[in-house]
């Protein structure tokens, strides 16, 4: 099983807080209809949402649950589409690792605090979360910092790590990244 | 440990006689050499301001726990179930918050007067006034409660969980997708756990806090919620 490549992207951080609220009160209204729409569901999946008690009840099964697991999939897509725009993915499976372990970037604490936040999938919304799976975010701000922190260490740092660095200081805005969208 | 001592010298005898025996409540007087003999009534024989004869002090009574508590006010032992709670309480948390309720409900206000500003050091503080409005049925009293823990900073995710144990079903079903939205694995947790869903897994990231909560509001339950709302009015209330 090959691992997992991280991916970064550019988050609207409005626009996903615009989908996060619009899911949240049609499930709170258990509209059904809406949420297919919402999510652009076939005619089986929302026969599927239909005939379970409430829509939230799904949403609360786990992420490789049959009857739960295609709707998670549109979600995630209607999100992407909403909020997210693709900037760059690693070639290195080794990023991560690279990126939670390397002593050059661990011994300074304000670049180690900033890669935890951003590998930190828990900050992340719930639809957002895949079990076993990386992801997280920085707010602009925190991001060129970030960027521009490594980038001081270019030199010390091997070529996943640099690339990973030029991806992050050349976009604009938050970033968003995960290794299963 | 006592309580072993005696199980081992009388086999056939229930937990109650050995819990007697061990609480000095018994008739007989315990037998010499059986184990350090528990403190029995205070050495002068005083009473309390109310005439009421002291609950017995006990020593070496470590092993009892809440669940002996409940067992016995369950059997209608109110006394014996006093007397396991003063010899079990730390002098902090749900213990000494049953024992404060137990006194209360026996008059005792000795007792009360002892235990309330303990009580009022429990923190944190909204986590006990949420327990007994979880341990409520829909209603004024719940509300209030609710009300009460907001305003000593219960964070979201209680009052969701909260709504979602509602009896009513759109009261509950909010109650869940707002857990959802603050707390997915804790949502994930009550769902299977409280509500029955069971097409849904307990989320081990939220177990302990799961527990830490719901054992007290369980606790509360079978204890009795009324004799710990009482406790509350008074200790939020400020009155003597």
């Amino acid at each position: 099983m090959s691992r997992p490549l991280l991916s970064l992207y550019r988050l609207d951080r409005n626009k996903l807080q615009e989908v996060s609220a619009q899911l949240r009160d049609l499930l709170a209204r258990d509209d059904r209809s809406g949420l297919s729409a919402l999510l652009g569901l076939g005619e089986e999946l929302a026969r599927r949402l239909a005939a379970e008690r409430w829509a939230v009840g799904l949403m609360l099964r786990p992420d490789e649950d049959a009857q739960a697991s295609p709707i998670f999939a549109s979600l995630r897509r209607v999100v992407k589409r909403a909020a997210l725009e693709h900037v760059w993915t690693s070639e290195s499976p080794a990023l991560e690792g690279r990126l939670r372990a390397y002593d050059v970037l661990r011994e300074e604490q304000d670049i180690a605090e900033a890669i935890d936040r951003l590998l930190d999938a828990v900050r992340l919304p719930w639809f957002l979360q895949r079990p076993g799976g990386t992801g997280g975010w920085l707010d602009d701000d925190q991001r060129e910092t970030l960027a521009q922190r490594m980038e001081a260490l270019g030199p010390a740092l091997p070529d996943e790590i640099n690339a990973f660095v030029e991806a992050l200081g050349g976009m604009d805005g938050a970033a968003l990244v995960h290794d299963r969208l | 440990m006592l309580l072993f001592t005696l199980a081992g010298k009388v086999p056939l005898v229930g937990f109650f006689d050995r819990a007697k025996a061990v609480f000095g409540l018994q008739k007989d007087s315990p037998t010499p050499g059986s184990g350090p003999a528990p403190r029995a009534e205070r050495s002068d024989g005083r009473q309390n301001k109310a005439g009421r004869p002291p609950l017995p002090e006990v020593s070496g009574a470590a092993s009892a726990t809440i669940e002996d508590v409940l067992v016995a006010r369950a059997a209608g032992s109110f006394d014996e179930a006093r007397a396991i709670l003063a010899a079990i309480d730390k002098g902090q948390g749900l213990r000494t918050v049953l024992r404060a309720a137990a006194a209360l409900e026996a008059r005792d206000e000795d007792e009360v007067t002892t235990l309330l500003p303990l009580v009022r050091k429990d923190s944190p503080a909204w986590q006990l006034r949420l327990q007994v409005a979880a341990a409520l049925e829909n209603g004024p009293g719940r509300e209030d409660l609710v009300a009460r823990g907001v305003k000593l900073g219960a964070p979201a995710w209680s009052i969701a969980w909260l709504r979602a144990l509602s009896s009513n079903d759109d009261e509950q079903r909010a109650g869940l997708v707002d857990l959802l939205f603050e707390d997915a694995a804790l949502a994930r947790t009550v769902a299977a756990r409280d509500l029955g869903f069971a097409d849904i897994k307990v989320d081990n990231d939220a177990i302990r806090r799961y527990t830490a909560f719901a054992h007290g509001r369980d606790v509360i339950r079978r204890f009795g919620a009324a004799q710990v709302v009482a406790l509350l009015a008074r200790v939020d209330g400020g009155s003597p």
